[in-house]
């Protein structure tokens, strides 16, 4: 297996590139961090890294179901949120049980488990008028139980929804509607204050990691860091070991013509479902991963638009590239903060204010139709044109 | 009696209560080299069609091999995978990749997900794919884009995907059009070569092609078949030459 995987990467020299240069980069962040080096990049400036780092790997992830595949989906985010719903649960309720406990501890009877369950309840569910723990949290003690839905949870959410989708042969615009419905469907329920999730509170406090409260964020936010650039190395060779083998013949040409493939035999549907399946589960890694840095999420985190996001930073890095999904994903999210940090310098034109706050989008717009019209390729194209220069 | 490869039987379907085929029987034997003619919108793409499973006729059977299977039922990929393989009457060959991945996605070989999945490039399966490309002329391509061939060569690179997939009968739609004379002569040798060991239907509307293909012709016209026999045969026969002056 070994020797597959070597004469894989010698095929491949763009892999080891990649790798090579997310590893450089990775070391040059924790040896600037605070916690394990020289300080000059803060904390803050780490999360905020370690966070565009899952939003690279749900980008190869939308490159995959959309550019290898053609199945436009907008709806990933919904499986990025429920992953990060999924490991919120079990940091949510274990950090609320060890306070409970701890004050609890003083007590002088000690409490029932009764007691402790309703104060955790209590704890939790206040803010939403309840007590009760709901059912759907009966795992979320475990932490190895949590970890498995958030594969298990929206792998079975775009199971069940593939599958009715591509057996009806629901294509092109028509599912990529659908998958607005879903993700909106999810929005709309999760608003809901007897969702058992909280409602449009969320879930919160997710940077505290129960067991390791003595461990300072500094320090906390670059395992993190590290964690969220070991998963998209681990995705973006997942990616290239799909799509450089005869399967990627077969997604593309699905993506490309599917009827012909049909004809030679292979079932469209099974594949289509495969793929859509992998890469929501992909998601809900990289939502998983990105939650416990923002600290918080919220239903209005799965709103439609956040989806259509996602295909753009796939548009502008550069479909059916892989590494170009990435470059999108890490410039339009980095600019997007910047611009909407309120960090841009307003421009001044006489009666004009452009205010970067509320004029970002109209200038993401704007780079999404210019893209669309002379970049097909994305910017992940312009490493095309640097390989033509050079074999000429 | 010697058993027919294909046989349909009174098939007929409609598309908004136009009759694109009437009561059609058509049956073809192991082996045989069949040529279809008739003029346009005469019902041989959707004859097509139907036997491959994506339009379902509205009355009639489709029946298959010697375990008389009805193709009725049956998916695209699963008639695919039973042994027919289909020649589009539009090149379609998979544009943005290469000849070799072309002709290794046609490749006889388990189409199941996971056997793709771990899918591994072996002697056994580039030999085959050199000899294919060899046979269409298309040794010295492997590595090209298949959507920077020329448009003969992508016929023939069609062709020689059907070839790949080891079909028993191969359904070929047009396979001439757009061609020069001398592809077209290649694209004979090659289909009369490719009837030495399968059935093959072509449609087609050159005379003078069908003429060198050498073989039955059957006259579709109307959705039903109006001639069968040799060239000469249905040639003379006053409903073809009808049809085809226009009466
Ligand atoms: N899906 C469809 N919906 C409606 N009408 C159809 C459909 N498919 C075919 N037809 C009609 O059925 C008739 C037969 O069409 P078909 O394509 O089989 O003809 P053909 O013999 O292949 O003609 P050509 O030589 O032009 O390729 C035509 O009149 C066509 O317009
Ligand atoms: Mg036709």
């Amino acid at each position: 297996m070994g020797g597959v995987l070597t004469k894989f990467l010698m095929k491949h020299p763009s892999i080891l590139v990649f790798l090579g240069i997310l590893s450089v980069f990775t070391l040059f962040v924790t040896v600037g961090s605070e916690a394990f080096g020289v300080g000059f990049i803060s904390t803050s400036l780490v999360k905020t890294l370690g966070k565009t780092l899952c939003f690279c790997l749900i980008a190869i992830a939308m490159d995959l179901v959309w550019g290898y595949c053609g199945i436009l989906s907008l709806g990933h985010f919904a499986f990025f949120g429920l992953g990060g719903y999924m490991i919120g649960m079990w940091l949510m309720y274990e950090r609320t049980r060890l306070i409970v406990e701890n004050s609890m501890a003083n007590a002088a009877l000690p409490p029932t488990p009764a007691e402790i369950q309703e104060a955790i309840g209590t704890q939790i569910f206040g803010v939403v008028g309840g007590a009760e723990i709901p059912t759907i949290w009966m795992f979320a003690h475990s932490l190895p139980i949590q970890l498995a839905l958030v594969a298990l949870v929206p792998g079975l959410l775009a199971f069940v929804f593939g599958w009715l989708a591509f057996r009806s042969r629901v294509t092109g615009v028509y599912l990529s509607i659908l998958t607005q419905a879903m993700t909106l469907a999810l929005a709309l329920y999760l608003f809901q204050n007897d969702s058992g999730l909280r409602g449009n509170n969320g879930l919160s406090g997710l940077q505290n990691i129960p067991g390791l409260e003595a461990m300072p964020q500094s320090e906390l936010s670059i395992y993190f860091f590290l964690l969220s650039a070991l998963a998209l190395g681990v995705g973006f060779l997942i990616a290239k070991l799909i799509v450089e083998n005869k399967m990627g013949n077969v997604i593309m040409g699905i993506r490309d013509n599917e009827a012909r493939v049909r004809f030679l035999g292979y079932h469209v549907e099974t594949y289509k479902l495969f793929i859509f399946v992998l890469t929501a589960i992909m998601a809900a890694i990289a939502g998983a991963i990105y939650y416990p840095q923002a600290g918080i999420i919220n239903p209005a985190e799965i709103a439609p638009i956040a989806s259509i996001y996602l295909a753009v930073w796939v548009a502008i890095g550069g479909r059916g590239r892989i590494y170009g999904a990435v470059i999108g994903a890490a410039l339009v999210s980095m600019l997007s903060s910047w611009f909407t940090g309120g960090q841009a310098p307003n421009i001044e034109l006489g009666p004009l204010r452009v205010v970067w706050v509320d004029w970002w989008l109209v200038l993401l717009g704007l780079s999404f139709v210019a893209v669309t019209l002379y970049a097909p390729k994305g910017v992940g194209g312009l490493f095309d044109l640097l390989k033509t220069e050079r074999s000429k | 009696m010697n058993e027919a490869l294909l046989e349909v039987n009174n098939i007929s379907v409609s598309f908004d209560g136009f009759k694109a085929i009437n009561k059609l029987s058509f049956s073809i034997f192991e082996g045989e080299l069949r040529a279809v003619i008739g003029p346009n919108g005469a019902g041989k793409t959707t004859f097509m069609d139907i036997v491959t499973g994506k339009t379902r006729p509205d009355a009639g059977e489709v029946i298959w091999g010697e375990k008389n299977f009805s193709l009725l039922n049956r998916s695209e990929s699963q008639i695919a995978q039973l042994g027919i393989g289909r020649k589009f009457q539009k090149p379609t060959v998979f544009e943005e990749q290469s000849v070799y991945d072309n002709l290794l996605l046609a490749l006889e070989n388990d189409r199941q997900p996971l056997s793709v999945l771990f899918y591994r490039r072996n002697q056994s399966d580039d030999a085959k794919i050199e000899e294919i490309a060899a046979e269409i002329g298309l040794a010295d391509r492997l590595e090209r884009r298949a959507g920077d061939l020329s448009h003969g060569q992508k016929q023939w690179l069609e062709i020689g995907m059907l070839l790949a997939q080891e079909p028993r009968l191969l359904l070929v739609d047009e396979p001439a059009a757009g061609m020069t004379l001398e592809e077209r002569d290649k694209t004979v040798a090659l289909l009369r070569r490719a009837a030495k060991t399968r059935a093959v239907v072509v449609v087609e509307h050159d005379m003078d092609f069908v003429r060198k293909l050498d073989c039955r012709v059957t006259v579709l016209h109307e959705g039903s078949v109006l001639a069968e026999g040799s060239l000469d045969h249905v040639t003379e026969n006053q409903d073809v030459i009808d049809v085809y002056l226009g009466r």
